[in-house]
């Protein structure tokens, strides 16, 4: 189980919404501090880990659930 | 805002029309397959996510003096992207519809024929790949169908036809074939490929002769090699659907089973003794193309016998085993991870959901990979 500081919850959102969501987000958070993320779009699957590498932000980990695509990122500087 | 559907912009390629295609989608998806086409067109990828943090720098990317076609994975990005763009200053621009799934679905029909009977070549520009569509009267056979089978349907409803016969030449590894979808057809394939099959078909027989209505005859001939199942189809004496056996600028590859000497002999004798015998005017269709260049003419891929001979005569100069045996070897590649999972759709071992299948039939997807990243 990893720990997080925030959570953000996009399911039924289709791109670009839960990454702009993500941004807002994760720009209000300090660096080193975790955010939580939930998607439903088949098409996060790659973005949100590419998105998160182009910015700097350290993806924790990235996985399909039951309850929909689960990312763990790490806030970067 | 205007917006454009993939058969449109496979027009605007065809009629070489001069513009940049804008594709929003991320790096790798880009990378593993963007739209290509019968001409040079420029293309560049700034994913959409890039204009969310840094639109100055996108921009930049982005000439003003050109018309813009934007391209995401679904139709909302493009949008996104588009709307930045225009309140920039940009105003030749328009988005793909449905986005770029649409474009690797996209067929391309053009009739080769139409005294008599009717013959047709369906173009899919994104997997470089053909079908085939023969129709007499109210009869139709259809010859390695993509996965689009509603395209097909309404296809032969729109041509007044039913379709009786669907033929493949063999197990597909590359694509998802469409063949076990249709319904109320016999499905006709060779035993050698879909032994395995975990549904009912049609076992095609060497030399066998199938008739459409009007008397139009179709030939089978089993020329093992690129599979152990691979069939030619040989219609009316002049049109040799070869799938990927012969192709314009090459033969097809033996290697993709493992067995790469006890195929690659199947394939050499295949060439002897039932393909280079066949006539050199027959005009042949492939089941897949390489270069739009070289093989796209007046709108199809296809060429005569003796001139895919000539074209190809370093492969069918060689006339001993070995020689042929070390040729296939000295000219292997690997094959993506995918195409033993498309094997198993393709004979209906497997059954992904649709969503999956999409996937699996566009490129290869990462998401189930998705362990912890460093």
């Amino acid at each position: 189980m990893t720990l997080y500081d925030e959570t953000i919850d996009c399911k039924g959102m289709q791109c670009p919404m839960p990454v702009l969501k993500t941004k807002m987000k994760i720009d209000t958070m300090a660096a080193g501090k975790v955010l939580k993320l939930i998607t439903s779009d088949p098409g996060s699957c790659k973005d949100i880990p590419a998105w998160a590498e182009r910015v700097g932000h350290k993806l924790l980990s990235n996985e399909e659930t039951d309850e929909g695509y689960l990312f763990y990122i790490e806030r970067g500087e | 805002m205007e917006s454009f559907t993939a058969l449109e912009l496979f027009e605007s390629m065809k009629n070489g029309e001069v513009f940049l295609v804008v594709d929003v989608r991320n790096e790798s998806d880009f990378n593993e397959s963007h739209v290509e086409g019968p001409s040079d067109f420029e293309i560049v990828n700034i994913p959409y996510f890039d204009f969310i943090e840094d639109e100055a720098n996108c921009l930049a990317k982005v000439p003003t003096d050109i018309e813009l076609k934007i391209i995401c994975a679904k139709e909302s990005s493009s949008v996104f992207v588009a709307t930045i763009l225009e309140s920039h200053g940009y105003q030749n621009l328009s988005y793909l519809e449905n986005g770029f799934q649409t474009w690797g679905d996209l067929l391309v029909p053009t009739r080769l024929h139409s005294n008599g009977y009717n013959l047709w070549q369906f173009i899919r520009p994104a997997k470089g790949s053909c079908s085939y569509v023969l129709g007499h009267g109210n009869e139709m056979f259809i010859f390695d169908p993509s996965r689009n089978v509603e395209f097909y349907n309404e296809f032969a409803a729109a041509n007044g036809m039913k379709i009786s016969h669907v033929f493949e030449t063999h197990l597909q590894a590359d694509y998802i074939s469409g063949g076990p979808q249709f319904e109320d057809v016999i499905y006709a394939v060779n035993d050698e490929d879909f032994s395995w099959a975990a549904y009912e078909y049609y076992s095609l027989a060497d030399e066998e002769i199938f008739t459409l209505s009007g008397g139009y005859q179709v030939q089978v001939i089993h020329s093992p090699g690129h599979t152990p199942g691979s069939t030619t189809f040989i219609i009316d004496n002049k049109w040799m659907i070869s799938g990927d056996t012969v192709f314009i600028l090459s033969i097809g590859r033996p290697d993709l089973g493992g067995q790469v000497v006890e195929w690659a002999k199947q394939l050499y004798h295949t060439l002897k003794t039932k393909i280079t015998v066949l006539p050199d005017n027959l005009m042949t269709l492939p089941g897949h193309f390489s270069c739009w260049k070289r093989e796209f003419n007046d709108g199809v891929i296809g060429k005569t016998f003796g001139e895919i001979i000539e074209l190809n005569s370093n492969i069918y100069s060689i006339d001993n085993e070995n020689t042929f045996v070390e040729f296939i070897k000295d000219n292997m590649q690997p094959q993506p991870d995918v195409y033993s999972e498309i094997r198993k759709v393709n004979v209906g071992v497997i059954n992904p959901d649709s969503c999956k299948q999409k996937e699996m039939d566009i490129g290869k997807n990462q998401c189930a990979a998705s362990a912890a990243q460093q």
